[in-house]
């Protein structure tokens, strides 16, 4: 009932319309393209993580267009849906380029675009290591009422996501985010670890905080024959992350930590969804978060928007 | 930094990005009607550098039908785009039937596929379990 209350509010409110609107016309636009340049195979090292990064980067040339939803419940507030879309870009072998839109709409409240992130992963070492680092630095102008939580810092909590958000979206947010992501690949397994240090580039010193997941393939070997429903087409894994204080008191307490299961369906056609829910493990997260995700993998997209210049 | 620095500082940036992504190293065409022969002794170098113990490893897999076939859908998925649906590189990519690629051992070329020459533009397939990494490499051994 709740949903669909949310729904039948979403069609009266003429900000959710607009969402939709633009929603409808990415949708165009990806359906578009995918449709003109897909092809028929196409394969990525994906790990199915919504919050940690793996040393994986994106092929070169290839481009991942990924649609994903957090939804979360509020104590002392609505609970939200926040939806979010990404551009992944491998430019390099040993730089992957990412752009996302973020959105949110709140149960009993409205809907909002509330900005952009540019991020930028480069892999300092050519080779495989047993622990292999990567820099991850980031550019995020969004507002207070950013809920995609795609990371969590600082003192973080659920309480920052209770306030209207005609009130939050007036504090615009311009981010420096950086990571030290660690990563390790054994016997199937992928093993990462990440260290984020994020600064307001207009106040606040730097909050910090972390994020770490396990992953493996139901099955590691490949059957011989082209198949959807394989048990090597699906990963499981799980991921912790939360907040680590800020500058001037680093701490666990007073944040918000999360754990969560994560299963990803990967299909060969460079289709693959991923569901994930989340619990919050102290009274500063949010009870429970569910983030669900599709993508498309575009082999070879770079050499195509070549050729439209030739 | 003002919201004016900041746009510049954006529009510089993604200009950057543009160009990079123009100007990156040319891909090959997932059909492989345009294949030719590439001798690229760069990759050859890459190759050469794997370590001597690399040399004994054994495939778990030799001699298995179905790891060439589970070998040549991987193959698909993951390398054709880029070495040409038959293997025979495309623009920078390598031809995989040439004579010093079919000399390395299967451990050499497993530790390759590992590591990539990922400078050069060959990424690295550590993320593929250990397991489909010795299937490609069935696969690139029955080439010959």
């Amino acid at each position: 009932m709740k949903v669909l209350r949310f729904i039948s509010a979403a069609l009266c409110d003429s900000s959710w319309r607009r969402t939709y609107a633009r929603l409808c016309v990415g949708l165009f636009f990806y359906l578009f393209f995918a449709g003109l340049i897909i092809p028929q195979r196409a394969g990525a090292q994906e790990t199915p993580y919504f919050v940690t990064y793996s040393h994986h980067l994106e092929e070169p040339g290839n481009l991942e267009i990924e649609l994903s939803t957090n939804y979360a419940t509020q104590t002392g507030g609505n609970d939200f849906i926040a939806p979010w879309v990404e551009f992944e870009y491998g430019v390099k072998a040993w730089w992957t380029s990412e752009f996302y839109l973020d959105s949110q709409g709140t149960f009993g409240d409205s809907a909002l675009f509330t900005g952009f992130r540019w991020e930028n992963r480069f892999r300092p070492l050519m080779r495989e290591h047993w622990i292999n680092p990567v820099l991850y630095v980031e550019y995020e102008n969004t507002n207070g009422a950013d809920k995609t939580m795609i990371e969590v810092v600082g003192f973080d909590t659920q309480a920052d996501h209770a306030i209207r958000n005609a009130i939050a979206s007036k504090d615009h947010q311009h981010e420096l985010e950086t990571k030290l992501i660690l990563s390790s690949d054994y016997k199937g397994w992928n093993i990462s670890e990440n260290f984020i240090a994020e600064k307001n580039l207009g106040h606040d010193p730097w909050e910090f905080g972390y994020a770490a997941g396990a992953s493996r393939p139901l099955r590691l070997a490949a059957a011989p024959e082209v198949c959807n429903l394989c048990l090597e087409n699906f990963l499981v894994g799980a991921e912790f992350y939360g907040g680590l204080g800020a500058s001037w008191n680093l701490s666990m307490s007073g944040t918000s930590h999360y754990a969560a299961q994560i299963v990803a369906w990967e299909l060969p056609n460079g289709v693959s969804f991923r569901v994930s829910p989340g619990f919050g493990l102290n009274s500063n997260s949010h009870t429970f978060l569910l983030r669900w995700g599709v993508s498309y993998e575009i082999e070879g997209f770079g050499r195509k928007v070549r050729s439209w210049f030739r | 930094m003002n919201r004016q620095t900041l746009s510049k500082f954006l529009l510089v940036c993604s200009i950057a990005f543009g160009m990079a992504v123009l100007g990156s190293e040319a891909s090959p065409n997932p059909n492989g009607s345009h294949e030719h022969e590439t001798d690229d002794r760069g990759v050859l170098q890459a190759i050469a550098q794997a370590p001597a113990k690399t040399r004994e490893w054994k495939n778990p897999y030799e001699d298995q039908p179905d790891a060439v076939l589970a070998g040549k859908k991987l193959f698909m998925q993951h390398c054709a785009e880029c070495h040409g649906a038959h293997a025979r590189g495309i623009g920078r990519a390598l031809n995989l039937h040439l004579p010093y690629v079919q000399r390395a051992t299967p451990g050499e070329l497993e530790w390759f596929l590992r590591n990539g020459n990922v400078w050069a533009g060959m990424p690295s397939w550590s993320g593929l379990p250990e397991q489909r990494r010795w299937q490609i490499v069935s696969y690139l051994k029955s080439l010959h």
